[in-house]
Parts: C-alpha cells; sequence; structure tokens
C-alpha cells in the first residue's frame, strides 16, 4: 500500500481544516496603539513612470545592492549572508561588519579617505568596523541613539555610516527591479544620490553552490546612499530622509 | 459611504494616503493569518504576537513603498515573514512541537458513522505525527503551503525566497512526507 500524492495533499487540506491554533490575540489594537507612538510616514510620494521608474530603479538597486553586499561581505565561490542580531542592546556582531577596530586603524587599512559625520549631537561612533574584502576595504561606523537618530529596536542601532569602494561587477541584479522597496532621487553634497525606504531590503546574492538566492534581510533601516571620489558612502537607519542627509552633508 | 464594506485594496490605497483607520481595519482583517504564520515560524505564541505587531508596525512605516496596485496580502506577508524571522535569529523561543499542540483538540468533521469518524481521526493523527517529526524547513513549507493555504508565491514572500526556491522545497518536503508515510505503513 503507499499513499498516492493527490490524496495527501488531500489529506492536508482536511487537515488544515481540523487545525486549532492559539486564539489570536487582539494584534489590531496594539498596533493602533503603537501607531499613535509613532512619527507619521511619509505618504503621497509614487513610482515615477514605468520608463524612468525601471532606469532609475535599476541604477540604484545595483548601488544599493552593492552597498548591502559590502556590508554583510563575500566570502571564495559566493557571497554570505551575516545579518544583524535582533537584540536592544547595541550588539551588532563583527561578523556582520568586519573586525572592530579603532577609527585610527580603520583609516590605516582603507584605501580611501575615511570621512566621519560631524553633525552636533553625534559625536563619535560608538563602534568602528573594517572588513575586507570588499578590495580597498569597508569601515562602518555605528552609532547607538542620539538625539534625533532612535534605536531600532530590533537592530540595536541608531546609526550606520558606511563607506567602501564600489568596484564589484553588478552581474546578478537583473531581477531587482521587481522588488517593493521604493527609490527616490535625492542630491546630497551637490551629488546624485538616492534615498532607499522601506524597513525590508531585499538583495538577491550567489550562495556557495553559486545559485543565485533573493533574500529579504533586513539590515538597519532606511538607506541613503551615494557615490563619491570612487567611494560608495551609506548612511542607515535615520529615521527620515532629511535626517539621513544631515549626517551625509557633515561628513568630513 | 458605499453601503459596502471596502476592498482590501481600497483600504490599502487609503492606508497609503495616510488614512491610519483605514490601515488598522486591514491590520483587523489580517491579524490572524499574521499571527498563525508567526506562529508557525516561530512556534510560540507569545512570540508570533509580537512578531505580528511588529511586522505591521513596520509596514505602516514603510508603507511609502507600497506599490499602487499591487496586492497587499503578499506585501503585508513578506514584511511579517520577515519580522518572525529576524526573532527567530535574534534567539527569540523556538518550539518544534507547534504542529502537535493541535492534536488534541481537533474536530472530526461529520463523519457517515462513528467508526468512520474514528478512521478519519486516526489518519489525520498519523498525518499530523509525520509531519511534526519532519525537518523543520520541511514542516514549514508543508504548513505554510497547505495548512495555512498560502499560494507559492505568498509563502516564498513569507519565507523571503524566491518563488522558485519555494516551488522545489515544497516538492521535496512533499515527497519526503510521502515517504515517511508510506515507511510507516510498511511496518
Amino acid at each position: 500500500m503507499s499513499i498516492p500524492g493527490d490524496s495527501l495533499e488531500a489529506r492536508l487540506v482536511a487537515l488544515a481544516e481540523a487545525m486549532e491554533y492559539p486564539p489570536t490575540p487582539d494584534i489590531a489594537g496594539a498596533v493602533a496603539r503603537r501607531l499613535e507612538r509613532e512619527p507619521v510616514p511619509t505618504f503621497g510620494r509614487r513610482w515615477p513612470q514605468p520608463r524612468l521608474r525601471f532606469a532609475l530603479g535599476l541604477s540604484l538597486l545595483v548601488l544599493a545592492v552593492l552597498g548591502l553586499i559590502a556590508a554583510i561581505g563575500f566570502a571564495v565561490g559566493g557571497l554570505r549572508l551575516t545579518p544583524a542580531p535582533a537584540d536592544p542592546s547595541l550588539s551588532v556582531g563583527g561578523r556582520g561588519f568586519g573586525e572592530r577596530v579603532s577609527l585610527e586603524v580603520a583609516r590605516e587599512r582603507a584605501d580611501f579617505m575615511v570621512r566621519v559625520p560631524t553633525l552636533d549631537g553625534l559625536g563619535d561612533a560608538d563602534r568602528v568596523y573594517v572588513a575586507t574584502p570588499p578590495a580597498g576595504g569597508q569601515v562602518s561606523l555605528v552609532y547607538g541613539a542620539r538625539p534625533g537618530y532612535p534605536v531600532d529596536p530590533e537592530s540595536g542601532v541608531g546609526l550606520v555610516v558606511t563607506a567602501f569602494r564600489a568596484d564589484i561587477g553588478p552581474e546578478t541584479f537583473e531581477k531587482l527591479v521587481s522588488l517593493d522597496i521604493r527609490v527616490e532621487a535625492v542630491t546630497v553634497r551637490d551629488r546624485p544620490a538616492w534615498w532607499i525606504a522601506g524597513g525590508d531590503h531585499v538583495i538577491v546574492y550567489r550562495d556557495a553552490d553559486g545559485d543565485l538566492v533573493e533574500s529579504s534581510v533586513r539590515m538597519v533601516g532606511d538607506t541613503l546612499v551615494w557615490e563619491e571620489e570612487g567611494v560608495t558612502y551609506r548612511v542607515e537607519g535615520a529615521p527620515s530622509l532629511e535626517a539621513a542627509a544631515a549626517v551625509a552633508e557633515s561628513l568630513r | 459611504m458605499e453601503g459596502r464594506p471596502l476592498t482590501d485594496a481600497e483600504l490599502m490605497e487609503l492606508a497609503t494616503r495616510g488614512d491610519v483607520a483605514a490601515y488598522e481595519e486591514l491590520v483587523r482583517r489580517y491579524q490572524e493569518l499574521a499571527f498563525r504564520v508567526a506562529y508557525l515560524v516561530l512556534g510560540d505564541a507569545d512570540d508570533a504576537r509580537d512578531a505580528a505587531q511588529d511586522g505591521f508596525v513596520r509596514a505602516w512605516k514603510a508603507i511609502g513603498t507600497f506599490r499602487p496596485g499591487a496586492e497587499p496580502r503578499p506585501w503585508l506577508l513578506r514584511i511579517v515573514g520577515n519580522a518572525a524571522r529576524n526573532r527567530r535569529r535574534g534567539g527569540a523561543r523556538h518550539a518544534s512541537a507547534v504542529l502537535r499542540a493541535a492534536e488534541d483538540h481537533r474536530q472530526v468533521d461529520a463523519a457517515p458513522s462513528a467508526e468512520a469518524a474514528v478512521l478519519a481521526r486516526e489518519a489525520r493523527d498519523e498525518l499530523l505525527a509525520t509531519l511534526a517529526r519532519l525537518r523543520e524547513d520541511d514542516r514549514l513549507v508543508i504548513s505554510l503551503r497547505w495548512l495555512l493555504g498560502l499560494s507559492e508565491a505568498e509563502v516564498a514572500a513569507t519565507l523571503g525566497v524566491p518563488r522558485g526556491t519555494v516551488k522545489s522545497r515544497l516538492s521535496r518536503a512533499m515527497a519526503r512526507l510521502r515517504d515517511e508515510l508510506n515507511r510507516e505503513v510498511a511496518q
């Protein structure tokens, strides 16, 4: 006797009807209470026309993915994801950003000038990481809570400023144009920049087997990204575009 | 008022323009599904509640990213699924006995006789117990697809993987479930 395939699906459907789950709590009520405390999101921004959307989305997403890929590091044979832990303390692990070092050491190791934000109230970064690859190094400045830059409860991070040389080939990014992240072209430091909004950045990477994998891995939050003198900068986790741009403009 | 309940798409359209009441109505409609999805991922009701709440709050913050005309359900599932998976990575309790909890409380639907009802119950118990013994990835993909009735695209959104991955993963998981059931029958 064997279990035919069609009957197995039918049995699962019957089982589904009999399943009992824990009672659903009043999530809507709890969410409503939390939304009262949330800043009002930005509304009314619309995706641009399809052709422009495609071009803008593709170019930005390449940059965004380059940044995200660089942030997580990659190994021989493919990229390796290292998502930030969901710890309420400032506890982003060294694996995600690289080796924890002093700012001075990061400046020695990076193959580019490491700029730091000079925005009032931000002060020095709580942690500095350096990673290679990417070639030329990547430097991440990680901040806990600062005035106007609250800590994300899941990542435990208030702000991350990352810089790296963008020298990675964009061969794997064609699928990204279909993804649900919103991209806005802006200007920072008199350069074209992009604001990637949405809590869930979706990235595509190559796993150890060489297969393309699409994964929704939250890093720190909404991201402002731009390129300057061959270096790609990302400001992640700021509560708004304006707050991210203020950090960007203060880089010295 | 138009005298009929607004559709999900209409509520989402209002929500993207800042109508918090419309969004809260959407949350009410989806809270049970979101909670059960998170429960299957996490295996703990308290963690599932927190993950679903976090997901809905995050979705509100990111509502500007919702593309007009898209279906709200997979978009919300993607965010709630991501919240649940992040919580699991972050060390949330993770019970593997999630499916066994339902065994003692299940109803036996209308059966032609008491004997048939007993047989139906035994068959379900066997299926449930076998499913519960599968490895976690297999159990989760089968549960989302067949016990919660998500489409493959929705399972993909929930798990944050491509649809093709869900298709192949589901196919392998069903084959293993079938093998396990056959093995038990043969014994």
